[in-house]
């Protein structure tokens, strides 16, 4: 088990390696100069203040998304759980486009947009709640409604956009989810927020074991299984938000990490929760890496010499073949 | 485990105006008994359990436990006092028997108890008691399901409680593990003087292994007392709703159906042995 946590921290310190020698505008034997103390000014700024808020973004965001992910499929026993399908993310997302366009957050207002992505991120939950009521206990029909929510959530954020394209440039960054341009202001606001909350989450480990098992048994053992509930999906609905108002949409992070958590670290959350935390960041600060190393190929070979890829369409595309391989592993398995 | 609490059940209704569960039960069972409910599909057992469990509130009525009104005890209160075991319970990805067993720990440490490494002495005799020590690493999902219910039996036997609710716990198991099960329960109520209560679908195991023996019909209790002056082929005829007839073993003296006999359409005399 240690030896597990081990390897999964060395990987995040190699993807975090990588991500800040990634990128344009300087090689990586300049940014061993700089480590070392040397390197130009200009050098210095860019790894200082562009290059590792960035990478800390990345890695906060991530693991945000993975502990999120944990906490919705297991209080609400839904394997195919998790914040983009439930509606949270697409709330957020929208929470934070209206703001936007709105006039009321922005670049200069980050503050603002955390708060807007946490209030659309519930009232995202809210509507499938609402359209899931009582019989929301059906992993199957639970998704369905999700994507319903989901949708309805995408085309309103379509229609503020063309409503108020005013800040358009800067919004549309959300649609897809991206780190380009994080920097310390992005950092210092992402990491109190995410810290309280994971730590909110990883004290809920018990319950959430619990409801895991079923609400029968978790009652019969003296849980309160709609008081647990509804505190689990707060603090999955908050994670959610602040990493949306950090980074954007990220596909797939928060549904397909619990899996990945699950299977190294085991069914007790108490272990599982710190564990996606480590693998939400491993994933998304890997993916920026990548992301950012493929965009030279890419962006040579179609000529356009400015073209970066956002994470977010990395995470979308990897993370569609790994729900895939999910899905076909176990055809039957009763979740 | 000091001293048994009994069950006390005051006119209790259950359900819903246009289809009532229970329609008042009375039942009082004493500390130490080894207590079978039976009856149709839909007669209200299980609902009996978890109102006894504390999972569901009588519409009118009370159940008190050892003088307690559940209505006033919390949720974790009432685990403390009363463990159920439930008929069938989904499957847990990836969990271990440990982790399943733990989790029956949940309403002595509470949410931030449940945070603490390792296991307290509870968790070690429950699975003693049903013998699965040895494989308490496995994984819950690769179990026989009659391994399985065993292990589900320690979870509930981890809340250290002195009354234990049984809903079918013999459903889905072979005869083998339907009296591994029972003989299990038979032998900790003894050790402990546990109080428990038991939905049974199988007539002769509840004859055989209980000592008071409830049936209940449309919500309502309309036979209680020992196996042997209960079981008649009126009970089998109005509880049940099966033509039998009844006998006696002839070592234990415990009744025994004959369940379906005399064959319909051939005139037998009804008789007891």
């Amino acid at each position: 088990m240690s030896r597990r946590c081990t390897v999964l921290v060395a990987l995040v310190v190699v993807c975090a390696g990588a991500e800040l020698v990634a990128g344009r505008g300087m090689s990586p034997a300049a940014v061993g100069d700089v480590l070392a103390g040397g390197g130009t000014s200009t050098e210095r700024h860019i790894l200082f203040h562009l290059r590792l808020p960035r990478m800390l973004v990345a890695l906060g965001a991530g693991a945000c998304l993975g502990v999120a992910g944990l906490v919705l499929q297991s209080a609400l026993r839904n394997p195919l759980a998790g914040p983009e399908v439930t509606g949270v993310t697409p709330g957020a997302v929208l929470g934070a486009v209206t703001a936007t366009g709105l006039g009321l957050a922005g670049w200069e207002s980050p503050l603002a947009v955390v708060v807007a992505a946490c209030l659309g991120g519930c009232a995202g939950a809210a509507l499938l709640w609402l359209l899931a009521g009582r019989g929301g206990d059906d992993p199957a029909r639970t998704a369905v409604h999700g994507v319903l929510v989901s949708a309805v959530l995408g085309g309103l954020t379509a229609m503020v956009l063309l409503v108020a394209p005013g800040e358009l440039g800067s919004v549309v960054q959300w649609l897809v989810g991206t780190t380009e341009g994080r920097v310390w202001q992005h950092w210092h606001l992402l990491w109190p927020w995410a810290l309280a909350w994971t730590a909110a989450a990883w004290l809920l480990a018990g319950p959430l074991t619990l409801l895991r098992c079923g609400d029968d048994m978790a009652g019969a053992a003296g849980l309160s299984t709609g008081r647990a509930r509804r505190l689990a999906l707060l603090c999955a609905v908050a994670l959610t938000s602040g990493a949306v108002a950090a980074v954007g949409a990220l596909g797939f992070v928060g549904l397909l990490v619990p899996h990945l958590a699950l299977a190294v670290f085991g069914a007790d959350l108490r272990r599982s929760l710190p564990g996606a935390a480590l693998a939400g960041a491993l994933v998304v600060c890997g993916a920026d890496a990548a992301a950012q190393l493929l965009s030279r190929p890419v962006a040579s070979a179609l000529g356009a010499g400015s073209l970066t890829l956002p994470v977010g369409a990395l995470t979308t595309c990897a993370g569609a073949v790994l729900l895939l391989a999910v899905v076909r592993r176990a055809p039957d398995r009763t979740f | 485990m000091t001293e048994s609490l009994g069950i006390t059940v005051e006119g209790v209704h259950f359900g819903y105006p246009e289809r009532p569960v229970l329609r008042g039960v009375d039942l009082a069972v004493r500390p130490g008994e080894l207590t079978a409910l039976v009856g149709l599909n839909g007669c209200g057992k299980s609902t009996l359990l978890r109102l006894a469990a504390g999972l569901l509130r009588p519409g009118r009525g009370r159940v008190l436990l050892g003088g307690d009104d559940l209505a006033r005890l919390s949720r974790r209160d009432t685990a403390r006092r009363v463990a159920l075991l439930h008929q069938s319970a989904p499957a847990v990805p990836g969990m271990t028997v440990r982790q399943l067993v733990r989790q029956g720990r949940y309403a002595a440490r509470g949410p931030l108890g449940m945070l603490r490494e390792g296991d307290d002495p509870v968790v070690r005799r429950a699975l003693r008691d049903v013998g699965v020590e040895s494989w308490a690493e496995r994984p819950v999902d690769a179990l026989s399901g009659g391994e399985r219910q065993r292990v589900r039996l320690a979870t509930a036997l981890a809340q250290d409680t002195r009354i234990l609710l049984l809903d079918e716990p013999t459903t889905y198991l072979d005869l083998h593990h339907q009296l591994d099960v029972l003989r299990t329960v038979v032998r900790l109520r003894e050790e402990r003087g546990l109080t428990v209560v038991m939905v049974l679908h199988d007539l002769a195991h509840a004859a055989r292994f209980a000592e008071r023996l409830v049936a209940l019909r449309d919500g309502r209790v309309v036979a209680d007392g020992p196996p042997r002056d209960v079981v008649t082929p009126g009970l089998l005829a109005d509880v049940l709703r099966v033509a039998g007839r009844v006998g006696r073993d002839p070592e234990g003296g415990w009744p025994v159906c004959y369940p379906d006999h005399p064959l319909p359409g051939v005139e037998y005399e009804n008789h007891i042995h």
